[in-house]
């Protein structure tokens, strides 16, 4: 009974989110900037999903998502531009490897007990890494991919939005699981869940890898959105962070929040950039810090709890009315 | 493209040397954050920003009346009521909370002080055409900047003079007694709120220090923040919460991986070893080197 | 359980519905009147000059009311110093152009249309930048973005609408990456890093100094490199001994152990390709490292001899010098007469991100009068415009264009690089008490001579 009342709540989801997407493409196909616009918000969405799983659930505060995007982005474009793989076998690949780099970094993390403010600086310093050693594998270049599968906007569109759903998907899974759970209760207390038997480094471990290897795979989208090239640059500090910043004001384990949080807070900063840029230069991301300190104070819940608000205020209004008539 | 230089032991020496006196100012930013750190339990991503923008105010003053010392001055007077502003209008709220939640209020923070200095003094960078000792000073077979030097020393009395505050003054005892246990504290009769703000108005006056020195020596940009930002956590991990000597220590580490790596790796791949050596702390000491909490 | 779902469901609708109406309000909005949806796929851009109509009309003078130029730079983030010059140096040329020249001629007096956008920080910012100017604007022809990778996400987009772009960018393989429409009058990387080390031997034969060492040091992006490539490629060329090659990260916040490996090389000259803010924190050590060195010389851009430069180092970068895509101190009447008039405008002296733009702007006037006269039916075809572009031949008594140009010569190869592409230096003298950037390189400017060696 519950189970299917679950299943009915999740199809329902489910195509809320897809008719939300099929109503973006159908408003916006006919212009390329809103076409490609849109796509942007998408690919972000599906990213701070991905994030969903590692911050959200376990609560872990990562700040590596450019380091795992970037190692993906730069795999997939080799094996499929230089190898000549298929680029969807290039993409998983690219996922692979992401995983597993985070699989080499995450173990020894989760064994020795890192955790807090000490995981976040480890991977915000694994992007560094990252950076410098790729910038003395591969040098400061930019380098362009000949094989281009994807060659309108409407197909990456598409694909942005498959990968939106999949994310959706296994963010769902990953909620409903018993992974799900240990993850939910190591995020709540570590040491409770520890002490009930939850065997915490190896579900932290899986939610990290799960989360590498999407964010990896979406990387070669990010390479296809910005015009078929790669470059060391892709590993940047201030773009994670600026995605965990999307995934905590989205509330941490909701995945309407998050979605909530990319499209809103991304679509009104990008508006802002682009038409006050030039009178306020950073007024978008004074717009994220403002709004980080308020929710930070008001409602550390982010957008579910100020949804939840919402809700009581409209039924605490309604209930009167109710005793009158 | 690059010539490791030959491993020559003089080589070495100026490395290590020049390595300190870059470690001691860095020991000093960082400083002010394992304070309100170790004593508030608020994890302050902010710390960079704050360092950031009390360059500018260092720069604004000490070009508009020409006198270094009046910028020193005026802008510790600025920052402490910044300071204690902070800490009431944000901080106050998080005390307590999740470490994510604090985390993000920081960031927002640092965010909107970066973007304000964009907004307000645009991305060219300011530095004082005039420093206090613009010349170079010789000692021996090295020949250093004597700013650096001046630097380096005024950093490391600073920080001795932080170690006697928490461990000889009575506002500093009482802070320690916080920091090791704030209900016992409470129950000695301890203004616990009052030791809070007055201890992150400290860290904040001893950033703007740094700062200050920091503009001896270098120039500001609105992303000054990001470079010192994650460099003065890692030398909190690395120093860990043990105190003054533990952070002096620390500061030293990473002064010298950063010069000896810029000399035997190359400076594009600097941060690769000072950055290794904070995550392999991180995994096999994780109160730090010389921590004790 | 179920109350859950429902509620969420309710919010997904609302948000489908709330985004539903704000975009189809847009698009009417941004709409023009009779919506055309297959206009952006089509490759002629102007509805204002269907082939028909000349031939119906009178056929001379072709019916362009306005040119639309489109300029997609970083307005915000770490290069807004830039993209903001750039801009202001755009809305002056194209407000000279409107005003004073009366527009393109050739084209019935046609204004510019000048439209600006941010190119933000990223490349996925510039591309949509650069969607949203050919959508919303559909200009004739665009400039940016001055960094190379937003450089080559704006140029994917304007490729597929055979728009032309051109570029403020100056790394070398933008020019080489087979694209059709864009141009670039502006000297490229390579070029700078040579032009540095010609620039240091030159003096130093002029002067009877012996230099046969030098140590290049560089800001480690793709731009740092090219420059600093072209410079180690040049003085092995000229038989010069590259002691040592040193990049660094543009973060950087000490250079003391990298000033100490340059003691260790012995250099007699040093080549510098900074950044910006790294450039004055090397003057300012530099000068309390007690090092002495024949030269300094810096190549590619800003750094040193920039008015904000000088403004942070003071003292420290006398005798410094720079390599420039833009001579501020050329002997032509639209050199002097453009920067007077910008630095009235905005109270201070033209840098590269402004000089480049200058020309850069011209150029285009000067294509679009050709497009007029050689292709009167429909000057603005983009294929059209490119034949224009390659057709110029610009020189200092043709145009004002090459007046502006360090080189007084404009000639665009196939692949859309200037071949008469010149960089020239600039050196900080003290004059008159102050410190002032002057032009040593090819030709001092009148009344100034090459401070050569270091005193």
């Amino acid at each position: 009974m519950l189970r299917s009342l679950r299943r009915r709540g999740l199809y329902l989801r489910l195509i809320g989110l897809i008719v939300l997407l099929a109503a973006m493409y159908i408003a916006f196909m006919t212009n390329k900037y809103y076409l490609l616009f849109i796509t942007n918000l998408v690919f972000f969405a599906a990213i701070v999903l991905a994030w969903n799983i590692i911050g959200g659930y376990a609560g872990q505060l990562d700040l590596g998502t450019t380091g795992y995007m970037g190692v993906g982005a730069i795999v997939s474009s080799i094996l499929s531009n230089n190898i000549g793989l298929h680029p969807l076998i290039s993409i998983i690949l690219g996922g692979l490897s992401s995983a597993l780099l985070a699989g080499a970094i995450g173990f020894p993390m989760f064994r020795f007990g890192v955790r807090e403010v000490w995981y976040a600086l480890s991977t915000a310093a694994i992007v560094v890494i990252l950076n410098n050693a790729v910038r003395l594998l591969i040098g400061p270049y930019e380098y362009y991919l000949r094989v281009r599968p994807i060659k309108t906007y409407d197909e990456l569109y598409l694909a942005t939005s498959i990968a939106l759903v999949l994310v959706f998907l296994l963010n769902h899974a990953v909620n409903n699981s018993r992974l799900g759970y240990y993850l939910k209760a190591i995020r709540e207390d570590e040491l409770a869940a520890e002490a009930i038997g939850v065997d915490t480094r190896r579900y932290k471990l899986l939610a990290l890898m799960i989360y590498a290897f999407i964010v990896g795979s979406l990387g070669y989208l990010y390479v296809v959105m910005i015009g078929y090239f790669y470059t060391y640059r892709f590993f940047d500090t201030g773009i994670s962070v600026s995605i965990a910043i999307l995934g905590i004001i989205g509330g941490l384990g909701s995945i309407e929040g998050c979605l909530v949080s990319a499209f809103l807070l991304r679509g009104v900063g990008e508006y802002l950039r682009t038409s006050l840029a030039h009178i306020i230069p950073g007024l978008h991301l004074l717009l994220y810090g403002a709004v980080l300190i308020t929710l930070g104070v008001v409602e550390p819940e982010g957008i579910p709890g100020i949804a939840r608000r919402f809700t009581t205020l409209l039924k605490t209004t309604k209930r009167p009315m109710g005793v009158v008539k | 493209m690059f010539e490791p230089t030959a491993f020559d032991l003089s080589a070495i020496g100026t490395g290590v040397v020049n390595g300190l006196v870059l470690g001691s100012l860095y020991a000093l930013a960082s400083l002010g954050l394992a304070l309100i750190f170790g004593v508030l339990d608020i994890i302050n991503f902010a710390h960079g920003d704050i360092l950031m923008i009390s360059s500018y105010i260092v720069y604004l003053v000490a070009l508009s009346t020409g006198n270094p010392w009046i910028a020193l001055l005026s802008s510790l007077a600025l920052f402490a009521l910044f300071g204690a502003g902070v800490y009431r209008g944000i901080i106050h709220y998080v005390l307590g909370k999740e470490p994510l939640i604090q985390i993000a209020i920081t960031v927002g923070l640092g965010l909107i002080l970066q973007n304000l200095a964009l907004a307000l003094f645009r991305a060219e960078p300011r530095a004082l055409p005039s420093t206090l000792f613009p010349y170079p000073l010789s000692i021996g077979p090295l020949t250093l900047s004597a700013n650096r030097v001046f630097v380096a020393l005024v950093s490391i009395i600073l920080c001795i003079l932080v170690h006697y505050y928490s461990t000889r003054t009575k506002l500093g005892l009482a802070s320690r007694a916080v920091a090791e246990n704030r209900e016992a504290a409470w129950l000695m009769g301890i203004n616990v709120p009052l030791i809070y703000m007055a201890t992150f108005t400290i860290g904040v006056l001893l950033t703007t220090t740094a700062a200050f020195l920091w503009m001896q020596i270098g120039p500001v940009d609105p992303y000054l923040g990001t470079i010192f930002g994650l460099l003065c956590w890692i030398i909190v991990a690395l120093g860990g919460l043990g105190g003054v000597a533990g952070i002096i220590a620390s500061g030293f580490i990473i002064g010298v991986l950063d010069s000896l790596g810029s000399i035997f790796l190359t400076p594009s791949g600097k941060y690769i070893p000072m950055y290794i050596a904070f995550i392999l702390t991180i995994w096999f000491k994780p109160r730090g080197l010389f921590g004790r909490r | 359980m179920e109350g859950v779902a429902t509620k969420t469901l309710a919010i997904v609708l609302a948000v489908v519905v709330v985004l539903v109406a704000i975009g189809i309000g847009l698009y009417y909005m941004t709409a023009p009147p009779a919506p055309t949806p297959t206009t952006p796929t089509t490759p002629p851009t102007t509805p204002t000059t269907p082939p028909t109509t000349p031939t119906t009309t009178t056929p001379t003078p072709p019916k362009v009311k306005e040119v639309v130029i489109g300029l997609i730079e970083p307005l915000t983030g770490k290069y807004a110093v830039f993209g903001q010059e750039a801009r202001q140096a755009a809305e002056l040329i194209v407000d000279i152009i409107n005003n004073e020249l009366g527009g393109i001629k050739s084209m019935g007096g046609a204004k510019l249309k000048l439209v600006v956008v941010d190119a933000g920080g990223s490349p996925d910012e510039a591309r949509i930048a650069a969607e949203k100017l050919i959508s919303e604007n559909h200009p004739n022809i665009v400039l940016g973005a001055y960094i190379s990778r937003m450089t080559a996400a704006v140029a994917e987009v304007t490729e597929r609408e055979k728009t032309i772009l051109v570029m403020d960018a100056l790394v070398d393989d933008l020019t080489e990456r087979g694209w059709q429409y864009v141009f670039r009058a502006a000297p490229k990387a390579s070029m700078h890093g040579a032009s540095a080390v010609d620039f240091v031997l030159d003096s130093a034969k002029k002067a009877g100094v012996e230099v046969k060492r030098v140590v290049i040091l560089n800001e480690d992006s793709v731009f740092g490199t090219y420059v600093s490539n072209g410079a180690h490629m040049e003085a092995i060329k000229k038989g010069i001994e590259v002691a040592n090659h040193i990049s660094y990260p543009y973060d950087i916040a000490d250079f003391s152990s990298i000033l100490d490996t340059i003691k260790r090389s012995n250099p007699d000259f040093i080549i510098m390709v900074p950044y910006f803010s790294d450039g004055v924190l090397f003057a300012k050590q530099f000068a309390e490292s007690g090092m002495k060195v024949k030269f300094i010389a810096g190549a590619g851009g800003c750094g040193f001899t920039d008015p904000d430069s000088i403004k942070a180092a003071g003292e420290a970068v006398l005798y410094y010098t720079n390599t420039y895509s833009f001579n501020p101190y050329r002997n032509t009447e639209w050199t002097k007469k453009v920067v007077s008039m910008f630095q009235q405008r905005y109270g201070k002296l033209p840098t590269e991100a402004g000089g480049i733009i200058f020309y850069s702007l011209f150029v285009v006037y000067e294509a679009l009068e050709k497009a007029g006269q050689m292709f009167p039916d429909n000057p603005l075809n983009p294929d059209n415009l490119r034949q224009a572009f390659l057709s110029l031949d610009l020189n200092d008594s043709n145009s004002i264009a090459a007046q502006l140009y360090p080189s007084g010569r404009i000639k665009f190869a196939p692949n859309g690089d200037n071949l008469y592409a010149l960089a020239v230096v600039l050196q900080v003298q003290k004059i008159n008490g102050t410190l002032t950037p002057v032009l040593v390189w090819p030709e001092p400017q009148p009344g100034v001579s090459v401070v050569f060696p270091r005193p």
